[in-house]
């Protein structure tokens, strides 16, 4: 208990240095930007800032980014609540009850329990991750290959498991996206693999590239096969503070919220998305206020709002102690961490305590100017929700080329990203979720090193996963998830979640 | 026989190539041994669990009752093939370094027709336009310098949209180029010609 309190008095001192203030700033500004606007998602954002990270140090680039990914989850719930169209796919639940509250002119409470729902669920989460990341990243220093590996195919069966549409198909990605992972110059033998005598490619394919391609530009070419359509609520936006009858009916659905979006943050595949979505089915099971769900109903907006910003931070546990992503951005997170020199995993606690606490202390900071920030702020963000897309998206591609063509000053890397456009598109027109792909692109490399490893040591004997305690559970609960996705009772029901949402 | 989900059926194709295609390539790698892995040990493993899968997806398309037409996106295939014939080509024909301009002009523009059409091949004007505009980026940036690929992009993929207003696209394109001449070049330092380089 002590070590977490001068741990914590150590995070505070790095990130309340005037300089990651400044980060910490510009992210959750940014991240509310592009949450408020709709058509652009954290994914990109950070993978449109990964090259301008190159500049900064390691702790001020991790703690803008982190709060980037927060910060749109505060944003994305102002857009849901004004113009019905959710900024960020986590706040679609919000949607439901938010834009009715607005229709009936209460617009100001809404989107002022969502942010003090938030700016709750985000303290309890930093704690979360104060309390639990040592212990866990203590155990995960114990791992030998074998459980890495077993871990990773955990990781990658939950996530596959979470993501929505056909689970073949979602396992199928994951395999596609350990492939693409594998392109590049072998670190056991040095033979270049699967480069086509491509220069670029010896060094692997980029991962802002993927990344980018598959989630910006695919986006983007979506958005603008729909026409928009938009009706704003402007006007009756006065009075921000929700009255003392509004706290009394929402505050139970902010624990409930943060307590469940905590817990399905840190599962791998888990992170905000799930969180809200799930926190929107509890609520309605459980409030004595249910027949008002989708009419406007407090609740509907307390609770999920309260579960993505807790499932967005505690998210970033796997990441912090296990060196696994759990979703997109914290493989991004990954990606940029990498970028840094810095090998994600356990061991970056005990040799980067100041990035490790500066980043968790970072993110009590950011919730509160979030909090401080958003509500005098959204005057302004409402002023930008009227900017057209036809507006928005040359300068959303003005950033992104930049950003791609500044890794190495060569249009290689343009084109790269514009050939995982294309790819991106064909996922998406055949149903494919890109979100496995990347974790698995991501994990590549790591698993295929700790397989190897693995088979040296047990002389190549397949068995040792199984015979390994840890690395036995790991592959029984991947396969009991498995298993129980495939029963045909739950296969059913997850389909009719995922159409219902 | 008849398929009939037309998504299920290419997704399923789409992994069935790629899992063969990796294992295909593979094989002019070292395969090694359970213990000692070579660099073709897992990505042979990979792919043919790729292509099992890919299989039960394409099997899946016969059989299941989710109905989708197998036209799922506009397609044109001699846009295909002529996009890939014109690239072989200017692989092939790469002007040396020191090649005099109006050469390298012309084989710019036999690469840019051809990445045109791969792309326009998939018919949705606004995957192309955007994607082509990406590249012309790509590729005028270092002989025309930022503020003439800024401005390009945002014209070319304005024109992706629905409505295309000139007055707005060039006060959007002049901002925009001005912004990331201060932010990028002035701001972050990045090693970028402001200028067509013919000028500097």
């Amino acid at each position: 208990m002590e070590s977490l309190f001068a741990n914590l008095a150590l995070g505070f001192g790095v990130a309340l240095s005037i300089q990651n203030l400044l980060y910490c700033l510009l992210g959750v500004l940014l991240g509310t930007l592009i949450g408020v606007l709709p058509g652009i998602g954290p994914v990109a954002t950070i993978a449109m800032l990964l090259p301008v990270t190159f500049t900064l140090n390691p702790t001020s680039a991790l703690i803008m980014l982190a709060g980037i990914y927060y910060g749109a989850q505060y944003g994305g719930s102002t857009t849901a609540i004004l113009v019905n169209i959710p900024g960020e796919s986590s706040s679609v639940v919000t949607c439901l009850d938010g834009y009715q509250m607005a229709r009936q002119g209460r617009a100001g409470p809404a989107l002022g329990i969502a942010a003090i729902g938030s700016f709750f669920a985000g303290c309890v989460a930093t704690v979360i991750i104060a309390l639990f990341a040592p212990p866990l990243a203590e155990v995960a220093l114990k791992f030998g290959p074998a459980e890495y590996f077993s871990l990773m195919v955990l990781g990658l069966i939950a996530a596959t498991v979470l993501a929505h549409g056909s689970l073949i198909k979602a396992i199928a990605m994951v395999l596609l996206g350990l492939l693409l992972g594998l392109v590049g110059t072998d670190v056991n033998s040095g033979v270049a693999r699967f480069s086509f005598g491509v220069s670029e490619l010896s060094d692997g394919i980029g991962f802002v590239s993927v990344a980018m391609g598959v989630f910006g530009f695919a986006e983007i070419i979506a958005n603008l096969e729909q026409k928009e359509k938009r009706e704003i609520f402007t006007k009756k936006v006065s009075n921000l503070l929700p009255s003392l009858q509004d706290f009394k009916d929402s505050w139970a659905s902010i624990l409930r919220g943060t307590a469940l979006g905590s817990f399905l943050g840190i599962l791998p595949g888990g992170g905000a998305l799930l969180a809200s979505f799930a926190a929107y089915t509890l609520e309605k099971k459980v409030s004595k206020n249910s027949a008002n769900f989708g009419k406007g109903a407090i609740q509907g907006v307390a609770a999920p709002e309260s579960a993505n910003n807790a499932g967005a931070q505690t998210s970033f546990i796997p990441l912090l102690t296990l060196g696994i992503p759990s979703n997109p951005v914290m493989a991004l997170m990954i990606g940029a961490m990498m970028i840094q020199g810095i090998a994600p995993g356990p061991q970056v606690m005990t040799e980067r305590p100041q990035l490790f606490w500066g980043m968790i202390a970072s993110m009590w900071v950011g919730n509160l100017m979030l909090v401080i920030l958003n509500l005098p702020l959204i005057g302004m963000w409402i002023k930008l929700l009227m900017v057209p897309y036809r507006i928005l998206y040359p300068s959303i591609l003005v950033f992104c080329c930049i950003g791609v063509y500044s890794i190495s000053n060569s249009p290689f890397d343009v084109m790269q990203t514009a050939a995982f456009g294309v790819v991106g598109y064909i996922f998406v027109k055949l149903e494919c979720e890109p979100a496995p792909l990347i974790l698995g692109f991501i994990l590549g490399p790591l698993m295929e090193e700790n397989l190897r490893r693995a088979m040296l040591l047990s002389r190549g004997d397949a068995l040792v996963f199984f015979q390994r305690p840890i690395s036995l559970t790991m592959l029984v609960i991947a396969g009991i998830l498995l298993a129980i996705v495939l029963a045909p009772a739950v296969r059913k029901k997850r389909e009719e979640a995922f159409v219902e949402a | 026989m008849k398929i009939t989900n037309g998504k299920d059926f290419w997704a399923g194709l789409m992994f069935v190539a790629f899992g063969v295609a990796f294992m295909l390539v593979s094989r002019n790698y070292a395969m090694g041994t359970s213990v000692r892995m070579g660099p073709a040990y897992f990505p042979t493993m990979l792919g043919g669990l790729l292509a099992v899968l890919g299989g039960v997806v394409l099997f899946r398309a016969f059989v299941t009752r989710t109905q989708n037409p197998l036209r799922v996106f506009p397609f044109v295939l001699w846009r295909v093939i002529a996009g890939l014939a014109l690239g072989v080509f200017a692989y092939y024909t790469q002007p040396s370094h020191d090649a005099n301009i109006v050469w390298e002009i012309g084989h710019a523009l036999v690469a840019g027709l051809s990445v045109g059409l791969i792309f326009a091949a998939f018919g949705e004007r606004s995957l192309w336009v955007i994607l082509f505009s990406v590249v012309i980026f790509g590729y005028v940036l270092k002989p025309l310098g930022l503020v003439a690929a800024v401005v390009l992009l945002v014209v070319i993929s304005a024109w992706g949209g629905h409505e295309f207003k000139w007055k707005e696209v060039t006060i959007l394109s002049v901002s925009l180029a001005i912004f990331a001449v201060l932010a990028f070049v002035k701001g972050l330092g990045l090693p970028m010609n402001v200028w067509p380089s013919l000028w500097e």
